[in-house]
């Protein structure tokens, strides 16, 4: 019998919820109440995320998000800050109980093990994607996607994005630089270290593409079948509670 | 308050304030893009560093005994990072 896991597509959601529904499933997880998960997801409007050990102010242009109406939200999850584009990144998470035979006691190990899903998945699109230690998925050494991993209550999270188109103007229009002054070398630096399976393959590729060899690459590198399914009412009501009294407070957003 | 940057070897930052207490670590801030397990410690792995000497060999131990003492995973970097920074920006003035 192939495992089942189940497969969410909760499309666009603003930064909090989103932030808030990843944790609701972990919990919901964690009671054994929903069955392994990975989940698409995407963003609206356009968010910045942190990490859990960035500085809001030190990392991001708020003023900039305020003026252009992007959401800016703490993670759980450490790493670094992202920039999650509407309609050029798709965002995944995959929620796993620890004593799975895909998680390893080693938390680099299991980063890998995890994103070989992603890297699978963006081979079947002609991408020749490759992991790179620690947390990034690389194309010819330029990054596609970042990835994010944290464990808790006996089960492992992990997130993160694939660019399936990339702006590095907006970009960081949006993340804090050390000065103006050199603003515009970090762009053209971005435009020669970073990639998205666009621009890599010279043609349009929609999310439902993306997606789809995607979920290929998870099912035949986890060994899972994967079957549609939707968020339970414990979780819906746990994302509100966690968006309304965590993600969307100052207090967790500017904590650090 | 002093603040200073760390460039791991492989990618991480590490971003550091501190106050100076008499040549002892006051009020410090670890911030980056690292990654450690579990997260909500570092708040604690801060007070615990609060009247530490500044002097690496002993920060190194600090936070070596709180990482073993409460199981702290790191990854992207080691405590010989942190400390670094935390020596860095004590030598700086503001």
């Amino acid at each position: 019998m192939v495992e089942k896991w189940r497969l969410l597509d909760t499309e666009l959601n603003d930064a909090f919820y989103n932030m808030a529904l990843d944790e609701a499933i972990v919990i919901a997880r964690s009671r054994g109440i929903v069955p392994n998960t990975l989940r698409f997801f995407r963003w609206e409007p356009s968010s910045v995320s942190i990490g859990y050990f960035q500085s809001m102010e030190e990392e991001v242009d708020i003023e900039a998000c305020n003026r252009l109406g992007i959401n800016y939200v703490r993670r759980r999850t450490g790493g670094g800050a992202v920039y999650h584009d509407r309609d050029g990144e798709l965002t995944y998470s995959l929620i796993i109980n620890e004593d799975h035979r895909l998680i390893s006691k080693d938390f680099q190990k299991t980063y890998e093990t995890l994103c070989l899903g992603l890297v699978k998945g963006l081979r079947h699109l002609g991408v020749p994607a490759e992991f790179k230690p620690i947390n990034d998925i690389v194309v010819n050494g330029k990054k596609i996607s970042g990835n994010a991993q944290t464990r808790g209550m006996n089960v492992v999270h992990q997130h993160g994005t694939i660019l399936r188109k990339v702006d590095p103007t907006l970009m960081f229009t949006v993340l804090s630089v050390p000065s103006e002054k050199i603003r515009d070398k970090i762009i053209k630096s971005v435009e020669e270290r970073v990639t998205s399976v666009e621009k890599y393959l010279g043609r349009g590729v929609s999310f439902e593409e993306l997606k789809s060899a995607l979920i290929m690459g998870f099912k035949e590198s986890f060994d899972i079948e994967l079957s549609s399914g939707e968020i339970t009412d414990f979780e819906k009501q746990t994302a509100l509670k966690l968006k309304r009294e965590k993600y969307s407070t100052k207090e967790w957003n500017f904590r650090r | 308050m002093f603040r200073s940057e760390y460039k791991v070897e492989g990618g991480k930052l590490i971003k550091v304030q501190l106050n100076k207490d008499d040549g002892r670590i006051g009020a410090i801030k670890i911030t980056g893009d690292f990654f450690m397990y579990p997260e909500g410690l570092i708040e604690d792995l801060e007070k615990f560093l609060i009247g530490c000497p500044l002097n690496e060999t002993i920060i190194i131990e600090t936070i070596r005994k709180f990482i073993e003492e409460k199981g702290i995973t790191l990854l992207g970097v080691a405590p010989e990072d942190f400390a670094r920074c935390i020596i860095k920006a004590g030598e700086g003035v503001g």
